[in-house]
């Protein structure tokens, strides 16, 4: 058990609680968090009220629909073969590009409008920590829109993290091996009896539970052969286990013999104490910060194969934790693109984005939805900064705050992807920033002190360094007529956001 | 030229009176502790110095199509649809050709300036784009590494620290420029490089951002493909990329370190580049539109070693007779311009300009009259620096690795032979992990 916080509980810890359990909030959120007493605020977090179902899905990713398309498109592939050999060959050639083509199209939109869906989810949802272990599960069992292809595999592996976004690690492995998207992915489908593919045996060894050095070659040779006969039922949408091209000889895994298939072998991974403390280190790094002590390490290890690799109580643990709510973790953090997107808009009091935006500002900062850079997830923390991502944030922040005109601030005059519309450069056109009445009542604009004062906690909920401060409110003083407008007040957002400062959380 | 010691001197340290929202934006950035202002003051070095532009060909690009066997009866077997005839190609030698979309190229080979180096490719392939690209720009076949083959060189052959040693035109930063101390920059639309406050004046930055050819619709490179969602390789990668730091540093002294990099970097770009005007025209693609600014930048001074600029949509599964050859037009017509650019301001010779893609295509063409993933292929090294000619051994068309050509050629003996006798490291090893023989591609 990890040394456990005190009974004091300031309304920065509450703030803190909400950026690294969510994605931040306005100071109304804030202070309702906090209203809730420590305990009761974790909870919320931990067992929230909002359904699962409580944002309806675009509906070709229902999978009712989609497996009406998935035979619908079988039969039309069929009945076009069946005509193809009434043509020649060029005019073959033609048709079936054409129904490449179509789907490659529809399927551009839908991944257009998932990446939007779970976006707009993030932003809107009351069960933040569930929208943040989903998106934890998604860098963790990676896998790309790129290579899958199909949107609504991937919408139905989304729905899988999202329901076991606090549950069991070791149940979501097992559902893992039969999720339909992670098959295409790792290419376990083509793994068969007597050709094995190392693929899958290799990366759930490596990434998803143990990490290198934590298994022998052998164990990968023979676990992949335990994998083998996994294989997609695209009428079903689902995996099933084929027998008959599984190897169902005896394999040694870890110096256990028997004739596993792919739940036995991730049974046997699930056997070694290495699968606790790998998952126990990756929550606490996603939560806390970058390499825990031995101390922490080993008592979350514990508490985690303890409780039968159950995510909650760690969770709770960990946000109950006094090393969660010291001055080495607060503000410590280089929050991640959709982190920023995120917070930003809520802070800023923005429910409805402009309509460029979402997408635009995944693909500028680096972290796109659904299309992780590999298997291994992407790389966090500073990775996520060059000289180019830095100012495009900077940018994105002026575009935000500062209103219509602004747009090529957003891509460089490039074209805009917004679901179902023709790409445009003129998606950001109309916006006319956030409300300034609300973030800065008039007024508070009186005073350029309180107005930074109350800018400085909204955007951070800490001080910032005594000089970075009076930077700020020499320029609201210097600009400052007899008060400062709208735009005047948008200006001095920007430059409060355009900090390094506001790059961590 | 600025330096980072001037712009410090000039803004941190001695404030302005008169409060613009530029100063202000230089003062936060200023106020850095010490060891990053330590580093920051480092002298630039390099001015006058040697430099490569590396060009990738993100998605596989077809040697087999690019340096073409003519007078192999296998080619021709193998692909029906694709192959191009004698007739068609810019001969270099009595076995192989330039595709004709390759006319430039063909008159530096000519020169004595086009070294062709055949049959390139690393131990063990991996055919997944991400993977591939990868390996070429870790150097490291294992992918294991967190850095880059020019962030090494970066950090162990160029003093000082300077970040615009290497300037990247990619929206993140290239896998090869991961470095632990100075990973270089990067700079996807220019038009952005720099802290738009709009409402100001427009400034000098400002106009010669807007003369620069816009690329249209019609000539994007990358979106040209009616392939899908382009599997352009790392083009279309939405990838953070691999970056070290300095070891022990927090986040917010990286974040302050970066911060300055972005504010040094952006204003010495924009004042140097501004500053070269030129006659030669460029095509409206966004290569040649990234190889203009190269050459602006180059004639500005830039102290920058390194420049990396890629040119996508190589990934051609299906119907590539057009596409292809259209794409390595592209490539031609904007190096065309580049060296003829170079030569006008009197800088071709201290500039070299090396190809890569991550792999090459299959021998035989598919059922769509496309390619798929291949291994070895073949890349190309330009310049006046470059002794002229073609390297490694044909690679055979009948003894395959899986329908796949073998290397005999290991790309890291390119690097290495670039990087030593081009760029002049003083040692090969911290680099890429272990010297190669030279192929004498310089001189």
């Amino acid at each position: 058990m990890l040394p456990q916080a005190d009974n004091t509980w300031t309304i920065f810890e509450a703030a803190h609680l909400i950026n690294r359990a969510g994605f931040g909030g306005s100071p109304a959120a804030i202070k309702s968090l906090h209203a809730l007493g420590r305990t009761q605020a974790v909870e919320s977090l931990i067992a929230p009220g909002e359904p699962l179902d409580a944002f309806p899905r675009p509906a070709w990713s229902e999978r009712e629909q989609a497996l009406a398309t998935f035979k619908a498109r079988r039969d039309e592939f069929r009945a076009g073969k069946k005509a193809m050999r009434e043509l020649t060959p060029e005019e073959a050639e033609k048709k079936k590009r054409e129904f490449v083509k179509r789907n490659q199209q529809e399927a551009r939109q839908q991944g257009l409008e998932a990446q939007a869906w779970w976006f707009g989810r993030m932003l809107a949802s009351e069960a933040p920590l569930r929208e943040k272990m989903t998106l934890f599960w998604h860098d963790h069992f990676a896998t790309s829109i790129q290579k899958v292809k199909q949107p609504v595999l991937l919408m139905m592996q989304n729905d899988l993290f999202r329901r076991n976004a606090l549950g069991s690690f070791k149940e979501l492995t097992q559902a893992i091996l039969f999720d339909p998207a992670m098959l295409l992915y790792l290419d376990a489908q083509n793994s068969k009896k007597g050709r094995p593919n190392e693929n899958f045996a290799r990366e759930v060894m490596e990434l998803f539970t143990l990490g290198e050095g934590n298994y022998t070659e052998q164990d990968v040779r023979e676990a992949a052969r335990a994998f083998t006969g996994y294989q997609l039922d695209l009428t079903e949408g689902r995996v099933v286990h084929r027998k008959y091209q599984w190897d169902a000889g005896d394999k040694t895994i870890f110096g256990k013999t028997g004739p596993f298939d792919g739940k036995g072998a991730i049974e046997l991974i699930f056997g070694k104490k290495e699968a606790a403390a790998f998952m126990a280190k990756k929550l606490w790094e996603f939560f806390v910060y970058e390499k825990p002590s031995a101390a922490a390490l080993a008592a979350l290890t514990e508490s985690f194969q303890k409780g039968g690799f159950q995510v909650a109580p760690l969770l709770r643990e960990i946000f109950h934790s006094k090393e969660f709510y010291s001055e080495a973790t607060i503000r410590s953090q280089i929050k991640s693109p959709v982190q920023y997107l995120i917070t930003l808009l809520k802070q800023l009091e923005i429910r409805k984005p402009p309509l460029g935006f979402p997408i635009t500002g995944q693909s500028q900062l680096g972290q796109v939805l659904f299309m992780p850079p590999n298997v291994a997830g992407w790389d966090w923390g500073q990775a996520w900064i060059n000289t180019n991502t830095l100012l495009t944030r900077y940018n994105l922040a002026g575009f935000l705050t500062k209103g219509s005109g602004s747009e090529t601030q957003l891509t460089g005059g490039e074209k805009m992807k917004v679901p179902r519309m023709a790409a445009t450069k003129n998606a950001g056109r109309g916006w006319q920033g956030p409300d300034y009445e609300q973030i800065a009542p008039r007024p508070l604009r009186e005073n350029p002190g309180e107005l930074v004062d109350s800018l400085i906690y909204r955007f951070f909920q800490s001080p910032l360094p005594s000089e970075v401060r009076a930077s700020f409110t020499e320029y609201a003083t210097a600009k400052k007529g007899a008060i400062l407008t709208d735009s005047e007040t948008a200006e001095l957002c920007h430059l409060i956001l355009s900090t390094p400062y506001y790059q961590l959380c | 030229m600025k330096t980072r010691r001037d712009f410090l001197r000039s803004t941190v340290l001695g404030a302005s009176a008169s409060w613009t929202v530029p100063m202000f934006i230089e003062r936060t950035f200023g106020q850095l502790h010490q060891g990053a202002r330590d580093l920051a003051v480092q002298p630039v070095t390099g001015k006058d110095d040697t430099i490569l532009v590396v060009l990738q060909l993100a998605g596989g690009n077809d040697g087999l199509n690019t340096l073409v066997p003519f007078s192999d009866d296998a080619y021709h077997k193998a692909r029906p649809r694709l192959a191009k005839k004698e007739k068609e190609i810019i001969k270099l030698s009595d076995h192989l050709g330039l595709n004709a979309a390759l006319p430039f190229l063909g008159s530096l080979f000519k020169e004595g300036d086009l070294g062709v180096v055949q049959g390139v490719g690393y131990p063990n392939p991996n055919r997944s784009h991400f993977v591939s690209t990868s390996i070429w720009e870790t150097a490291d076949p294992g992918n294991r590494s967190a850095t880059g083959w020019l962030g090494r060189y970066f950090d162990n052959a160029c003093p000082g620290a300077d970040p615009t040693v290497g300037i990247s035109f990619n929206k993140t930063q290239p896998e090869s420029f991961g470095a632990l101390k100075n990973p270089g920059v990067c700079l996807n639309s220019p038009e952005l490089y720099r802290w738009i406050h709009q409402g100001g004046n427009k400034d000098q930055a400002e106009d010669f951002f807007a003369s620069l050819n816009r690329p249209d619709s019609g000539t994007d490179a990358s979106t040209a493909d009616d392939d899908g969602p382009t599997d352009g390789g790392s083009i279309a990668m939405p990838a953070g990329g691999k970056v070290g730091g300095i070891s022990g540093e927090g986040n917010l002294d990286f974040l302050k370190r970066v911060a300055l990099d972005a504010q040094v970097s952006s204003k010495t770009i924009l004042e140097l580049a501004a500053k070269h005007k030129t006659t030669v025209s460029y095509d409206g693609t966004p290569l040649a539109r990234n190889l203009n600014l190269v050459a602006r930048m180059i004639a500005g001074g830039m102290p920058t070693r390194v420049y990396y600029v890629s040119h996508g949509g190589f990934d051609t599964h299906n119907q590539q007779l057009n596409s292809h050859d259209r794409l390595l037009g592209q490539l031609d017509s904007g190096l065309k311009s580049f060296f003829a650019d170079l030569k006008q301001q009197g800088n071709d010779k201290r500039v070299v300009l090396m190809t890569f893609s991550e792999f090459g295509r299959r021998v035989a063409e598919n059922a769509s009259a496309g390619t798929d993933h291949g291994k070895g292929s073949c890349l190309f090294l330009a310049g006046h620096g470059i002794k002229g000619g073609i390297y490694g051994r044909q690679p055979s068309l009948s003894d395959l690795s899986e329908g796949d050509l073998k290397h005999n050629v290991d790309f890291r003996s390119v690097y290495g032979n670039i990087l030593g006798d081009w760029l002049k490291a003083p040692s090969i090893k911290p680099i890429l992990g272990a010297d190669y023989p030279s192929l004498g591609l310089v001189g």
